[in-house]
């Protein structure tokens, strides 16, 4: 199987956060379904936050002859991360990315490499599912949501066992919690994104734990991705359009007031009313104004950031210019780094 | 061999299978009788038909073929922008994939470029597309645009143009913004003129626009508006925009506060609406003052425009910038 990757190395990264599975047992999991893969492997750990006890196990596995990467940061940075920072240690052209609780069986790690035949970026989902009906409801408001900001349909954005080439990592920088919304920024960069369904693990001690929090964490990232996939290039689109809403609430208002105090003889002086419209005019004002400073952040930067990835360039110069082409490929821009010249 | 061609025709593609073939042949007929050196940039914006395998073959036959192909599609823009990124010619001229747009017209675009103009734009003056969905409202708009940004063409949705090279490689093109390639690159202060082109119906494919996108425009626009003449004085336009908050503020302030040497009596309402448009203009004052260190840190600023717009004839080119805004018939 996976004959196209045969001979390049897979890099496997555990970032560490809080579920865990102990790491004996994570560990035999993983190694089995890595080794019927018959390529060379490294796994990497990146341990997000200082964890002592778990540190020390994984050191017991080197000393016993097993080759790992350990990265421990020194707080708690988040997942997504950890994933980066055990990114810059990996040297492999594929990146497998896993999961440091058992979400699913380690023998399904070679159906998210065989995806990557046809894809560049695979992400499993978890398929047949555990779990009550809460779970499938939370499941399903996140991702009907998700597909309401971004028209993008995922099936399981939680599961966090993915393969992807090392392109995607190079050109999509995550940071906080954003992991989990790799699938989604890759598709946007026009990527194939390729699911697949791995079957859970069945594992006796899976740590359910969702605190309030995390509720709020996962709608303040699903926010972000919302802006990051519409409004990063057109600010004044969002920021013009609200702020032009809430102006001509107050505009309406404060013209309200005045038409009463011109006919009707109603004081101005004594009316809070007054206050609002002052309050809604100066917001809208406002809001608009960050709009406009966004448009020239964007436009004073436009030279560095491109609205499009070009997958590649297809010329065939000609005898006469083959010098020209060859002398051009160094002072090529940089979208161009990941796309195929192909030149005869 | 001069390794930089005269002449660089972008044309971009979506979902025109049927169109490249005919397109490429009725370029090489155009311009090859010309006798220039010329190379055609092909971009393919995520199409989802034979478009990019059409284009592939096209490429592997005439070494003059650059084919560009996107990952997705980006929208006609972004394309636009691509082809202007990878054409190395002395002059850009750009049209669309449809064959609505007649490449025997490049001609005369030649003709007027080197008047010494820096953007040919064209015109169709019989424009055959449908009258209420399409032509009325382009109508307005070319109107409205001409009329916000001071640069009155007659049709900026022409996707035949001519651009110097030099010139529209150092213009930001982002968004929908290829209707206003000429109201954006008159930062730079180019000299504009406009030719009638030759317009045909539709022979393959349907139109990818409708109605839809006068919304999109007039957003644009204003963006455009705004960061065209902003983005020399952002802090000057800022406190255009704090002359009135200021002014409110210091009325409503003085009338909620009229009677209090008298009697002692404020209006709360009155005097706390002055305090906030007072504190809004202060704010916006800030605003502007972060506007301007954007601008001050960003590497696209007009003044540097000023040198882009190349004179055929010789003379001080900046001085010949400020003397030469607007159309030239």
């Amino acid at each position: 199987m996976t004959l196209s990757h045969a001979g390049s190395i897979v890099s496997v990264i555990i970032p560490v956060g809080d579920r865990q599975t102990p790491i004996a047992e994570l560990f035999a999991e993983y190694k089995a379904g890595l080794q019927s893969l018959r390529t060379p492997y490294e796994i990497i750990f990146v341990i997000d936050g200082p964890q002592p006890a778990y540190e020390s196990a994984l050191l017991r596995l080197t000393a016993a002859g097993e080759p790992l990467t350990i990265v421990t940061l020194t707080r708690r940075f988040g997942e997504a991360t950890a994933l980066m920072i055990g990114f810059e240690h990996a040297c492999g052209a594929i990146i497998v990315s896993l999961p440091a609780y058992l979400q699913v069986a380690g023998s399904e790690i070679g159906k998210l490499m065989t995806a990557l035949d046809t894809a560049d970026i695979a992400v499993g989902y978890r398929e047949p599912r555990a779990g009550g009906w809460f779970q499938s409801l939370r499941r399903n408001a996140f991702h009907g949501l998700l597909r309401f900001v971004t028209r993008l349909q995922f099936r399981d954005l939680g599961c966090n066992a993915r393969a992807f080439k090392r392109k995607i990592l190079d050109e999509i920088h995550l940071y906080g919690d954003q992991d989990r919304f790799l699938p989604v920024l890759a598709e946007r960069q026009g990527f194939r994104v390729a699911e697949v369904p791995l079957r859970q693990a069945t594992d006796r001690l899976r740590p359910e734990a969702y605190k309030p929090r995390s509720y709020l964490r996962g709608f303040l990232d699903i926010f972000t991705v919302f802006f990051l996939v519409r409004f990063t290039k057109r600010p004044l689109r969002f920021f013009g359009m609200v702020g032009l809403v809430i102006l001509s609430v107050g505009v309406l208002e404060l013209a309200y007031l005045i038409f009463e105090r011109v006919y009707f003889h109603s004081p101005l002086a004594d009316r809070p009313a007054l206050l609002l419209a002052a309050l809604f005019i100066v917001l809208g004002v406002q809001i608009f104004a960050l709009g406009l400073l966004g448009e020239l952040i964007i436009f004073t930067h436009a030279g560095g950031s491109k609205d499009y990835q070009v997958d590649r360039v297809i010329h065939y110069p000609g005898p006469a210019s083959d010098r020209a082409e060859l002398s051009e490929a160094g002072m090529r821009p940089r979208e161009t780094e990941h796309s195929r010249v192909i030149s005869l | 061999m001069p390794s930089a061609p005269k002449l660089s025709v972008i044309v971009p593609f979506f979902n025109e299978e049927d169109s490249i073939d005919p397109m490429y042949a009725a370029i090489v007929a155009a311009v090859e009788p010309l006798r220039i050196s010329f190379e055609m940039v092909f971009v393919d914006d995520g199409s989802r038909d034979g478009t990019a395998a059409r284009g592939e073959e096209i490429a592997r036959r005439d070494s003059r073929v650059r084919f560009v192909k996107f990952r997705r599609n980006y929208g006609q823009t972004a394309a636009m922008a691509a082809g202007i990124e990878y054409a190395q010619g002395e002059i850009l001229i750009t049209m669309d994939g449809d064959l609505q747009n007649d490449p025997a017209d490049i001609e005369h675009f030649l003709a007027k470029m080197s008047e010494g103009y820096d953007i040919v734009v064209g015109w169709r003056h019989k424009r055959q597309d449908k009258l209420v969905t399409r032509k009325i409202p382009s109508k307005i708009a070319n109107r409205l645009i001409g009329k916000v940004t001071g640069v009155p063409i007659t049709d900026n949705g022409c996707s035949l143009k001519a651009f110097r090279g030099s010139l529209i490689k150092n213009i930001p093109l982002y968004s929908e913004m290829h209707r206003f390639i000429p109201a954006m690159a008159s930062i730079a202060g180019p000299r504009i003129a406009e030719i009638r082109v030759r317009h045909h119906a539709r022979q393959f494919g349907k139109s990818k626009y409708g109605l839809s996108r006068v919304y999109k425009v007039l957003l644009d626009l204003m963006v455009i508006k705004t960061v065209a003449s902003f983005t020399s004085r952002p802090l000057l336009w800022f406190s255009l925009l704090c002359i009135p908050l200021t002014l409110f503020g210091f009325v409503a302030l003085a009338a909620g506060l009229a009677r209090w040497p008298v009697d002692g009596f404020v209006s709360i309402p009155l005097a706390g609406a002055g305090l906030i448009f007072l504190m809004a203009a202060v704010t916006l004052m800030a605003s502007g003052t972060l506007g301007e260190l954007v601008y001050k840190l960003g590497d696209v600023r007009p003044e540097n425009f000023a040198r882009l717009s190349k004179r055929a004839v010789g003379g001080n080119p900046i001085v010949s910038v400020v003397a030469s805004k607007g159309i030239h018939p």
